[in-house]
């Protein structure tokens, strides 16, 4: 036999010993579920907690300033798997609810301090004039905020965002941590059952590497279609 | 219609209005010059609060504007303003960056306010754009598409600062010829500008601010070919 056809025979061998034996396959695809299920709430959470803290953060009260100011702080200086397991095992040890909803919150607190920067920094981008057209013509604050400098905020932060958003979905590989069997968990577990480290984890980067293809193709799509005021 | 008594404004330590009585009356075009930090860009920016005045009263219509207790943004539904960088709302259509206010304030249903805009575009010869973006038109047709924006919510006054500024030269004209259809319409107009031309042609009253101060104020012809103030004839040797 020639090499590459042992390489595939292996390979094959490997592939039905780690996805197709005992239906393993089954582990990665619930895998799948659970990563999509805690990085789209996570993903919801972030942006709302980060619109709170973008406000609060460009408000005059001093109050909601310095708690804007100490969340960002402390969430940019502590490692998520830390903030995962002090949520998961302290802040909501005794609350009854599902493992993958605290994730979610804990994955949306993190989130939510680098979206608030975003948001800040998006909303400071579109130039005062603007402001000072919409008040110009009687809007008020208010409305000038939601008709005026958002729509051309999203626009500057929407890049950013989605950045963020794919890199929420890799930091939740470490659900591991606190018992939830994501893809990350499943592949590491065909890993322990049949002891071969390779197959298992190609099988995992790929899946990953596969859903944050569609995604970001998605997301350009969205991006193409905000962009269609622009000078052509 | 508007009446300033002893505005200050100060920027920090900065004082740039250093007590401005004024007053404007309905039909009157006033043009007001000055040299470059003179202050006239910010007394027009007072009258409908953009800036916070630091002493002294605005009245429009009467009505004392620089209180807590009235609301501004009623007063600026009277009051339409055109900037130097034009403002328009790159994220909306031509239309609809005529009819947002109108619409949202509950002057106009959707459909009046599309035909008012429809209109106001014939009148600045801009129809063929009302679905076009800003980013797509040149910097005359913007500045037009922005006093048509203005004129939506049927004002009493117009402020333009600096309103060519801005502008390549070759597109200051056809904005001046809105401006002086607006002037001929009757509308009350104040206009801070460097378009001395125009100013001889269209103002019924010309203000000569510098240092903060209204140094000089009277018909174009006055001002023009007979300026009693050193400053003015200094200021005017420079620019005419």
């Amino acid at each position: 036999m020639t090499g590459i056809s042992v390489w595939f025979a292996d390979f094959s061998d490997l592939f039905y010993k780690c996805f197709i034996k005992d239906d393993r396959y089954r582990l990665l695809v619930s895998g799948v579920g659970v990563t999509i299920k805690v990085s789209l709430l996570a993903v919801l959470i972030g942006i709302l907690i980060g619109i709170l803290v973008a406000v609060s953060n460009l408000s005059r009260n001093k109050l909601f300033k310095a708690i804007g100011s100490i969340y960002t702080d402390v969430i940019r200086g502590t490692p998520s798997v830390t903030q995962l397991m002090v949520i998961y095992f302290v802040f909501f040890a005794s609350v009854n609810l599902n493992k993958w909803i605290i994730a979610a919150i804990a994955f949306g607190v993190n989130s939510g301090a680098y979206v608030s920067e975003i948001i800040r920094g998006g909303i400071l981008s579109v130039d005062h004039g603007q402001t000072e057209a919409g008040r110009s013509l009687g809007l008020n604050a208010f409305q000038t905020m939601t008709r005026i400098v958002i729509p051309q905020a999203v626009k500057n932060i929407f890049p950013a965002l989605c950045n963020e958003f794919i890199v929420l979905i890799k930091e939740t590989a470490i659900v591991g941590y606190v018992g939830l069997m994501d893809i990350q968990k499943a592949g590491d577990f065909i890993k322990s059952a049949t002891y071969e480290p390779g197959m298992p984890l190609f099988g995992t980067a790929v899946i990953y590497y596969v859903l944050i293809k569609i995604l970001t193709l998605t997301l350009r799509q969205v991006e193409n279609h905000l962009r269609k005021s622009d000078a052509r | 219609m508007i009446k300033v008594k002893n505005l200050h404004k100060k920027f920090g330590g900065l004082t740039v209005l250093n007590g401005i009585d004024e007053h404007i009356s309905q039909g009157e075009v006033v043009v007001i010059i000055g040299p470059s930090g003179s202050g006239k860009s910010t007394f027009l920016r007072c009258l409908n609060l953009l800036e916070d005045v630091t002493e002294g009263e605005i009245y429009v219509d009467n009505e004392l504007i620089n209180t807590p207790k009235v609301n501004i943004n009623v007063v600026r539904q009277k009051m339409g303003m055109v900037f130097q960088q034009f403002n328009l709302f790159p994220h909306l259509t031509i239309m609809d960056n005529i009819t947002l206010a109108p619409v949202l304030l509950k002057k106009m249903s959707k459909a009046e306010a599309v035909k008012r805009g429809q209109e106001l575009l014939e009148r600045v010869n801009l129809a063929e754009k009302a679905d076009a973006y800003p980013a797509q038109l040149s910097g005359g047709q913007k500045q037009r598409v922005a006093i048509a924006r203005a004129l939506a919510m049927n004002p009493e006054i117009m402020l333009f600062d600096e309103p060519t500024s801005a502008l390549d030269p070759e597109m200051v004209g056809e904005v001046l010829d809105v401006m002086k259809d607006l002037a001929r319409s009757g509308m009350t107009m104040v206009i801070v500008t460097h378009e001395m031309g125009f100013a001889r042609e269209v103002a019924s009253r010309v203000l000569f601010i510098d240092q903060g101060v209204v140094m000089e104020s009277g018909t174009p012809q006055e001002v023009f070919s007979n300026p009693k103030n050193d400053r003015t004839k200094l200021f005017l040797s420079k620019v005419l």
